[in-house]
């Protein structure tokens, strides 16, 4: 029998969150072979494979269909499979790996609360400096379907790979899209959020994609692993209360 | 469509070199700008939605690069390079393909690679004169290659700003409704809105900052934005300058105060942005409007007929030519006349030449500040096409 892939994230904050959110469930997750390969199993689910991955590459397998399962953050489903809604199961919600994806806008625009006030700026920001505003961002195609559904085009993107909240004061862009946790580093780079301006409330998922072979062996060892799961994060919320 | 085939190829050659001829002749100087350009200029001007467009891509170096979209932004970017003074008057003309992604899949009417012959001329004050002369240019070269069943569509969305100034509203709602026209899908809701006078609700403006502040006294206006940001120790970032903000502010405080759109106005208006059909006739109706205007300034009217007379005398039959008030307001950079030439063949979607004035392009390009700029392009294929495959 073919086994079950899982696709977990292979090192910082999230790979530590998902090894103890599995201990909690009573799962020992452990790397096969050499320490610093990248192949592991679960202890007592002998049907599962464990692949380390970077936690920005798990949606890229997700989508291929190369692993079944995948713990990463919706954020970044979102971001890189435009079609999530028929190619991935939203399985289980894990209580880690809060970030919202927000619009930061420079505080000092007292005159901007708004994404209707922002799209009052453009014009004449354009008459004034011959371009639209620029928007920094790595989330360019929830950047772009956010403004798209609320009929805002005038803006261009920069693409932004890291530290994107310094954008707006180095001059390399006028506002940003980025994640937050508790809006601190944007408040420490002079930033603040439109009052609409939350576009996706994020969290660490347990996802599984259609792209992948399925057998009803597979699914029925999927449920297994998802109960399991699941009461570890009810417990997780009970004991937070 | 590109050609392929080795008659294809060669048909659209010959159509090509008929029709830069006919450019050459007409005193316009034959160049050949970059198909690799410099996104930046594209994205910059025309904003997000182009990018969809366009095939952007980054090189080794990390710049980002485009397949040029059309040809206009590239010629401009070529007479910077030559002049550098930007207002010297030039004409320029030019064949070769421009790429466009097409998001419901390629086709022969929309392919992602296309060739387009066409005409660009700067610095040239006398622009009613000089639009004529282009749109009469873009006729003789169709005409040229034998294509004789052409029709021709004009619109201006300069002429809205005329027609705004002959309503006599406040310049608070002249500006509001200018941007608004250039959003047609949301354009008819903000002009119910401006009727009712409702700015919409955002609560945390600081209420008694905006009563302080007066258009006529921007210096004090500044500094009593300045000493806000002061006191609740807002760091002043970005590229918006205080400047910015406070016109911004001053729009909004006075926007509150601003009684609701005049009724009248708002009904002209709306018959304005209904005017469609022969130009005649469309002359004849924006007179009608513009004389029931209450300040019945009669610029917009006097441009519209003086356009009509300068086609006329180079020689377009105006019974083939029709006017749309709205049309032009979704096309990226043009500032006043936009036109298209059809075949009845292709269909109103598939237009075989189209070009407008873009005063403001020059600017985007990086010549410091807006300089006349008129021109027009064949669309090579779709001509062939009209033409049923043949080349003259």
């Amino acid at each position: 029998m073919s086994k079950l892939t899982l696709a977990i994230p292979s090192k910082g904050r999230l790979m530590e969150q998902t090894t103890d959110m599995f201990a909690r469930a009573g799962l020992v997750v452990r790397k096969v072979g050499h320490v610093r390969g990248y192949r592991g199993e679960i202890e007592g689910l002998p049907g599962v494979d464990v692949a380390y991955v970077s936690s920005s590459e798990i949606a890229a397998a997700l989508k291929s269909g190369s692993v079944h399962l995948g713990i990463t953050g919706e954020d970044l489903i979102c971001e890189n499979i435009s079609d999530a809604g028929t190619r991935i199961r939203f399985l289980q919600k894990l209580g880690f790996g809060f970030a919202d994806v927000v619009v930061a806008v420079p505080t000092c625009w007292i005159d901007v609360s708004t994404v209707a006030e922002l799209e009052e700026i453009a014009i004449p920001f354009r008459r004034k400096h011959g371009r639209w505003p620029r928007v920094a961002t790595k989330y360019i195609n929830i950047t772009r379907r956010f403004f798209g559904a609320k009929g805002f085009g005038d803006y261009r993107i920069i693409e932004s790979a890291g530290a994107t909240e310094g954008a707006p004061s180095s001059g390399m862009a006028e506002l940003i899209v980025d994640i937050t946790t508790t809006g601190e580093t944007l408040r420490a780079n002079g930033l603040k959020i439109l009052d609409d301006g939350v576009i996706l409330k994020s969290q660490a998922n347990l996802f599984a994609t259609n792209a992948a072979a399925w057998t009803p062996e597979l699914e029925a060892l999927c449920s297994e692993l998802t109960g399991k799961l699941a009461s570890s994060v009810r417990q997780t919320v009970i004991s937070r209360i | 469509m590109t050609a392929e085939t080795v008659q294809n190829l060669e048909a659209l050659a010959a159509q090509s070199q008929t029709v830069m001829s006919v450019f050459i002749k007409a005193g316009y100087d034959a160049v050949a700008p970059a198909i690799i350009q410099p996104a930046d200029v594209f994205l910059d001007v025309i904003g997000e939605s182009l990018r969809a467009r366009t095939y952007v891509f980054t090189d080794q170096d990390g710049a980002e690069l485009c397949l040029r979209p059309d040809i206009t932004v590239p010629t401009c970017r070529l007479h910077l390079e030559r002049h550098a003074d930007p207002t010297t008057i030039a004409r320029y003309c030019y064949n070769g393909p421009a790429f466009r992604f097409q998001p419901q899949g390629a086709t022969a009417a929309h392919p992602r690679e296309f060739r387009q012959a066409g005409i660009e001329r700067f610095g040239d004050e006398a622009r009613e004169a000089a639009e004529a002369e282009t749109v009469a240019i873009i006729i003789k070269a169709i005409e040229k290659i034998g294509f004789r069943d052409w029709t021709l569509k004009l619109g201006d969305i300069g002429l809205f700003s005329s027609v705004l100034d002959a309503t006599g509203i406040s310049p608070n709602w002249k500006t509001r409704l200018d941007d608004a026209f250039l959003r047609p899908l949301s354009f008819r809701e903000a002009l119910k809105g401006f009727a009712v006078g409702v700015r919409p609700p955002s609560a945390n403006f600081p209420e008694e900052l905006l009563s302080s502040l007066r258009r006529d006294d921007m210096d004090a206006s500044e500094a009593a934005v300045a000493v806000y940001l002061e006191e609740e120790a807002i760091e002043l970032i970005g590229t918006r300058s205080l400047t910015d903000i406070t016109e911004h502010l001053i729009v909004i405080a006075e926007e509150r105060n601003e009684p609701p759109l005049d009724a009248r106005a708002a009904e002209l208006i709306e018959r304005y942005v209904g005017v469609s059909g022969p130009a005649l006739t469309a002359g004849e109706k924006i007179s009608t409007l513009i004389k029931e205007a209450p300040s019945g300034s009669g610029y917009a009217l006097e441009t519209y007929d003086r356009r009509l007379a300068l086609l006329a005398n180079a020689g377009i039959d105006l019974g083939r030519v029709s006017f749309s008030a709205e049309f032009g307001r979704t096309l990226a950079y043009y500032s006043g006349l936009v036109f298209e030439v059809n075949a009845a063949s292709l269909g109103p979607k598939s237009p075989i030449a189209g070009g407008g004035r873009y005063d403001g392009l020059m600017r985007a390009a990086g010549s410091g500040a807006d300089i006349p700029a008129v021109g027009a392009a064949i669309h090579s294929e779709r001509l062939l096409a009209a033409m049923g495959g043949k080349a003259p």
